[in-house]
């Protein structure tokens, strides 16, 4: 037998360990770093070596007293509360009932439900940006005109009148297409890989489809909602890009409609104070190191980190 | 008949299955699927409608809204003003050439880079995870999945400011060469986590004793990998590719961030501008410019989505 060669190992790890590293730690570790900093305008050689606590103690003042800013923390409460929400149980009724219909009408829908995802960003933002348009050719408008609903058309995401409730709803909505479809997924091949004979014995024992899905389709989902749950809540915190356009367009409200992830990028690149946006963006790095670290612990992933097979 | 039960396919048709249970219904039925089929449909509308109006409007002559596509006159016109460059009609004379071509070409090259990259280093490390002991193996393997949690936004300010900084120590005429390697290497770094995680599974399926024979013969590693390994996990590379392309050719952020600011448009960067000049906009061509976009996603998409479905499904055990 040829003796291994040196840590095979570290030559299979090493492409994906340097991206990692450069585009992981080093970002983190400076992005802490320039919480400290007064940087603006990108100026790096101006600002990176001063030090100060100025940035925390701002942001800490606009969470109390800024209106703006108060109102972007609530939104991003709401949002991530309701859109959880929608997603797991928007996910779980999908897989549910698209598992207990017959597969030629049930595959179109996992496919049609799947497009969301697959949408280039740009062109979902498009799509939702013309449907709540404001004048009378955007889609909600135009429907609600004709059928008499209303007899003006609204700004949804802007009218003063309607907030913060229609920008909590358009974000919602907008995330929620896209987001369901991963509970869908898991919980449905997670469905497919129960064993037929429990639904036989249930079904000789004359369960009702209420009784199968409520006796023995959820009590054996119950690790993958788990999942689902701690995973979507990870990515809401910090997703923001699907509404990215929606607020730079001036679809919905600057500040209703801007979770603290967009807040962050938009501090940090289109106005000029980056200091301040590393000092947010390190609110999120803690909120969201401390639910990863969390989610290993709840989740156990330990018990998908089996012993590697195949070694000499 | 009994002794027939375990050999059933579960995904089987209805019909096949009520040929061999008679008497006992398991899931589904006609009826219920009636029922069901039309609750969702119902939940549906909104999405189909969405993807219609804006196929639709991409060949009308103005943005239909629902109630009034019988109206509009159907033609090929926006078609041929986008592929022009001519995009801002309703501005008069005041036409803005753009090369379409360029712009579909800078976003291919991104979509291309992120896969060439995550590919490549996801299937390597997902082999050593899933083959290899070493020191540290399972820290890393967590390690990696909480990168995965891991805000993206907190890391991009950073990243823009390495590159600020690096873009100052690469000559003139590299520059734009730069940008899109940066931009690839950063995008494709975002997909790396979940990618080993992918690879990893699918190396675990298949067994080792092809290799560990080969191995005992004589085979280098690296050898082994190559010519035994690999080529059994064919399908998780494919669905990893597909994957880093579409993220690669969907990317808005990161085209925004790194190319837009230095000129370089991409489909992506190319709708925004378009829509946002609302006051020029001509929407109809920010539709067909849309439709443009999303046809390859959704052609490979129906082309493999059971691949693609059993990837992100299999990636989770319970």
């Amino acid at each position: 037998m040829p003796k291994p060669r040196p840590s095979p190992a570290a030559f299979f790890l090493l492409p994906a360990l340097l991206l990692v590293a450069v585009f992981y730690i080093v970002p983190l570790v400076l992005s802490i770093y320039i919480s400290f900093t007064p940087l603006e305008n990108w100026n790096l050689h101006r600002y990176l070596g001063e030090l100060t606590s100025y940035n925390y103690e701002r942001l800490a003042y606009m969470i109390l007293h800024d209106p703006d800013v108060g109102k972007v923390v609530r939104t991003t409460i709401v949002f991530v509360a309701t859109t959880l929400a929608v997603n797991v149980l928007g996910g779980l009724a999908l897989a549910l009932s698209t598992f207990l219909m017959e597969e030629r009408v049930s595959l179109p829908y996992r496919v049609l439900w799947m497009l969301p995802r697959m949408t280039p960003i740009a062109v979902y933002s498009l799509m939702w940006y013309y449907f709540f348009l404001g004048d009378k050719s955007g889609t909600l408008n135009s429907i609600l005109l004709s059928l008499g609903v209303m007899d003006k058309p609204l700004s949804w995401g802007t009218d003063p009148g309607l907030l913060p409730y229609s920008a909590w709803v358009i974000l919602v909505i907008v995330n929620g297409f896209v987001g369901v479809s991963f509970g869908m997924v898991v919980f449905y091949s997670a469905l497919r890989s129960i064993p037929r004979e429990h639904l036989i014995a249930a079904r000789v024992d004359g369960a009702s489809t209420w009784q199968l899905v409520r006796y023995v389709l959820v009590p054996q989902l119950r690790w993958h909602l788990v999942y689902v749950t701690v995973w979507q809540l990870l990515s809401l915190v910090t997703t923001y890009a699907h509404i990215f356009l929606l607020v730079e367009w001036g679809a919905v409200d600057k500040w209703w409609g801007s979770t603290w992830a967009l807040y962050v990028f938009n501090t940090a690149f289109t106005t000029s104070d980056q200091g301040l946006a590393a000092a947010a963006a390190t609110i999120l790095v803690v909120i969201g190191a401390a639910l990863g670290v969390v989610a290993l612990r709840v989740l156990g992933f330990h018990r998908m980190m089996q012993e590697p097979r195949g070694d000499l | 008949m009994g002794l027939r039960l375990p050999g059933i396919r579960r995904g089987g048709g209805a019909g096949e299955e009520r040929l061999v249970f008679s008497d006992v219904e398991t899931v589904p039925r006609r009826r219920l699927t009636l029922v069901l089929g039309l609750a969702v449909g119902l939940a549906t509308v909104p999405l189909v409608m969405l993807y219609l109006l804006l196929v639709l409007s991409s060949f009308a002559d103005r943005m239909l809204s629902g109630p009034d596509i019988f109206s509009a006159r159907y033609s090929l016109e926006n078609w041929r003003l986008l592929f022009e460059g001519r995009l801002e009609p309703a501005a008069g004379q005041l036409y803005t050439a753009r090369d379409l071509a360029v712009i579909v070409l800078n976003t291919l090259l991104v979509a291309a880079g992120v896969t060439v990259i995550v590919v490549l280093t996801s299937v390597m490390a997902g082999y050593a995870f899933s083959r290899m002991r070493f020191r540290g193996r399972r820290r890393l393997m967590e390690f990696i999945i909480l990168l995965h949690a891991f805000p993206g936004v907190a890391l991009i300010i950073a990243v823009y400011a390495i590159y600020v900084w690096s873009l100052g120590l690469v000559p003139r005429e590299a520059v734009t060469g730069y940008r899109f390697l940066y931009t690839i290497l950063a995008r494709a770094a975002l997909e790396i986590p979940m990618s080993i995680w992918l690879m990893k599974g699918f190396f675990d399926r298949i067994p080792w004793e092809v290799e560990w024979s080969a191995m005992i013969d004589g085979a280098s590693r690296l050898r082994v990998w190559w010519q035994i390994v690999l080529p059994q996990v064919k399908p998780g590379i494919a669905a990893l590719a597909i994957f880093a392309f579409l993220a690669g050719w969907e990317d808005l952020i990161y085209v925004h961030v790194f190319l837009y600011t230095g000129g370089i448009k991409t489909l992506a960067t190319f709708i925004e501008e378009v829509v946002g000049n609302i006051e020029t906009a001509y929407l109809p061509i920010a539709a067909a410019a849309g439709t443009l976009y999303l046809l390859p996603t959704i052609v490979f998409f129906v082309a493999t989505q059971k691949l693609l479905l059993q990837a992100m499904g299999g990636g989770v055990k319970g």
